[in-house]
């Protein structure tokens, strides 16, 4: 596994945790996420959840998938690196 | 009030769109026109990135192009446009949707397609000369950055109005991307995937309803921004096509319920009046209420109704679109009309259908809760709606006018099938899924634009390349391209300003982008008529189209120019004069040298239209 791909790995995870945590742990105890007007621990952790699991797997995953790569090279006739 | 029953329009309108796409779209566009062949190789295909140009199944595209050209626009205009009674501006939406917003759409894909993906401004270079070029995309790649300042600051006051709505968004990307890499990664097939997603979008938006999200303004602006940048930068199979190919499930939802509502809406006769006056007062002219000032005492139907209804009868913006992400995922050329044609005339079934017809069926409060024997005033009054001081719909914004409308229209349906007992609670539910469907059209444009600016960026620096690569690379990486426009856009939706307004005879506070958004609707319309005479003089310059068929695309094109000219110099007279100065200084500086650029390039397209007959 890649350095890159690795960092991906351990973001894609942490991203989860948070979720899981803020998601299925304070949002079902509390009915709610954050403080209206506020900017608390848990609107800030939820935020940066949204933003990494947007980034983790396309670092860990980011190549280009291999049917699309099959698609491409069998409709052009080039073999893509 | 007037007494056309509900389902004659459903009917008319769905007729009217089905016939166009066959025999105008279908049969004249796609054969004679653009004479699309599915054995063309597409720029998806010949320049296949990985990122950007990545072909993608017509479904998914439908669902990208119609997520991302369906912003408020749609919604607020038409809202607004009642000002007139409800037949005028149907007829604007219908008229402008098949003859020149869906032809705009189709002819800008269609042409980029056929030059390797560029965009219709790049293309422009072809027939009107290299200045028409880059006057183009520096008029585009501005408007862009004020659309993302816009839409961040819409989106982040939507959030903190309705928490919820944030709830549901948080939620929807890890959705999302889970089944685009169930479909990518695993090799499941798109109809599993779907099911799989659309389960867990079922269960995200139940959660939401009790769970919300509360941040301030301030840091959704943040939140949003990092968003786009990093949204803008990854590539398109990752998570633009399966996000719309998902939020498209949700519009699709919001437009089906809508003719739902008509369907057992069918007896009722609409209570508000087909006509009120060709010159309607107090008319806030802009492409999104409540954002800023920008009212006219008096707007005529012509030549103000394009700067009013925006995306749902045409929008310059879709030519963007278009020739930007759409051309570039294009897996074949017969794919176009679904997803450029069909796309827009579904954008325009959302404004006729979910705004238009349920804002005319509730417009008059008393006369609609007298003909279903339901209880209208409660229900309002519930959401914080006193039906004695608002009796009639238009008396309430833009936004209230659409969700009040929207839910009304819904709890009328579901009350005919469950009983009244659920009136006010469907009401309730519905107006809370119109502002959700409204939110969730703004998210992708956001991250949609900012990734269109980067196009232009980098098309706007292509002469920079033979001389000096390094420099062009640095200067059109993706990542750089996008913080650029984000950080300008960012800066023009956080700070606040304090701006006196002499009609109200106090000083507010505004966000500084919305000095100058006044002028965006006229701005983005002028793109819409100088983009649709692009297309026109690609028709006849280079597909060699002739007559009938080519005055068909040319005199409507000319038509738009020549209301969207008036409607900006009637917009300098009438609006600028009753704006604080701060917004006269901005907005009207941008709508003037708009008017000074309007002539120039139409000065070019009559040269080049010469060039092109001799």
């Amino acid at each position: 596994m890649k350095a890159r791909e690795a960092l991906g790995l351990i973001i894609t995870i942490l991203s989860l945790l948070i979720f899981a945590y803020e998601i299925l742990y304070v949002g079902l105890t509390t009915g709610r996420i954050g403080v209206k007007g506020d900017v608390t621990n848990d609107a800030i952790l939820i935020s940066a959840g949204f933003l990494l699991i947007i980034l983790g797997p396309a670092l860990w995953l980011g190549e280009v998938p291999t049917n699309l790569k099959k698609l491409v090279e069998a409709k052009t006739g080039r073999k893509l690196s | 009030m007037d007494a056309t029953p509900v389902i004659l329009i459903l009917v008319v309108t769905l007729a009217i769109y089905g016939l166009a796409y066959v025999f105008y779209g279908k049969k004249i566009l796609e054969k004679k026109v653009a004479r699309a062949s599915p054995d063309r190789v597409t720029p998806a295909f010949e320049k296949f990135d990985g990122i950007d140009y990545v072909p993608a199944n017509k479904y998914v595209l439908y669902g990208h192009h119609f997520a991302s050209i369906a912003g408020a626009g749609p919604i607020v205009g038409p809202a607004l446009a009642m000002v007139w009674g409800w037949g005028l501006p149907l007829i604007w939406v219908l008229f402008g949707n098949i003859f020149i917003g869906a032809v705009h759409d189709y002819l800008a894909i269609m042409a980029s397609v056929r030059h390797g993906g560029v965009s219709i401004m790049s293309i422009s270079e072809n027939l009107m000369g290299r200045k028409a070029k880059y006057i183009f995309l520096a008029y585009v790649w501005f408007a862009l950055v004020l659309v993302l300042a816009a839409f961040f600051s819409v989106a982040s006051s939507t959030f903190v109005g309705t928490p919820t709505a944030a709830t549901i968004s948080v939620l929807f990307m890890p959705i999302a991307l889970f089944f685009g890499l169930l479909v990518y990664r695993t090799g499941l097939s798109v109809k599993k995937g779907t099911v799989v997603a659309l389960i867990l979008l079922i269960l995200a938006f139940f959660y939401s309803l009790n769970v919300p999200l509360h941040l301030t303004y301030e840091a959704w602006v943040v939140v949003l921004s990092l968003y786009s940048i990093v949204a803008a930068a990854l590539p398109v199979w990752y998570l633009l096509q399966p996000r719309d190919y998902i939020n498209a499930y949700l519009l699709w939802a919001f437009v089906a319920l809508a003719i739902i509502g008509a369907l057992f809406s069918f007896n009722y006769t609409f209570t508000g009046p087909i006509y009120t006056s060709f010159a309607g007062p107090g008319t806030l002219i802009g492409a999104l209420a409540g954002t800023s000032t920008g009212r006219a005492s008096i707007a005529y139907f012509w030549p103000t109704v394009p700067l009013v209804i925006a995306c749902g009868a045409l929008s310059g913006f879709h030519s963007v679109v278009g020739s930007g992400t759409t051309s570039k995922q294009l897996s074949s050329e017969l794919d176009a009309m679904l997803v450029g044609y069909g796309g827009m005339l579904t954008e325009g079934a959302v404004s006729s259908l979910a705004v238009i017809t349920p804002i005319a069926l509730a417009w008059n409060f008393a006369a609609l809760a007298s003909a279903t024997g339901l209880p209208v005033s409660e229900a309002l009054l519930k959401a914080g709606i006193n039906t004695t001081a608002t009796p009639i719909i238009t008396g309430l914004g833009g936004v209230d006018r659409f969700t009040v409308g929207y839910g009304l229209e819904q709890a009328v349906a579901w009350s005919r099938i469950f009983g009244p007992a659920v009136f006010e609670s469907t009401f309730l539910t519905f107006r809370t899924f119109a502002a959700w469907a409204l939110t969730g059209f703004v998210l992708t444009t956001l991250d949609t634009s900012n990734r269109l600016a980067r196009f232009a960026w980098r098309e706007l620096f292509d002469w920079l390349k033979p001389r000096n690569e390094l420099a062009y690379k640095v200067i059109t990486n993706r990542w750089v391209a996008s913080v650029i426009s984000v950080i300008l856009g960012a800066i023009m939706a956080y700070p606040k300003i304090e701006v006196y307004i002499p009609e109200l005879n106090k000083t507010t506070v505004v966000y500084a982008y919305s000095i100058v958004w006044p002028a965006f609707a006229g701005t983005n319309q002028l793109l819409a008529a100088l983009a649709l005479l692009t297309a026109a003089l690609w028709a006849y310059a280079i597909q060699k189209v002739r007559g009938g068929t080519s005055l068909l695309i040319m005199i409507p094109a000319l038509f738009l120019w020549i209301t969207v000219t008036a409607g900006l110099i009637w917009w300098l007279y009438a609006v600028v004069p009753g704006l604080p100065p701060l917004y006269q200084i901005g907005a009207g500086t941008v709508v003037a040298i708009s008017v000074v650029l309007d002539f120039l390039l139409i000065g070019l397209f009559v040269t080049g239209l010469r060039r092109a007959r001799s």
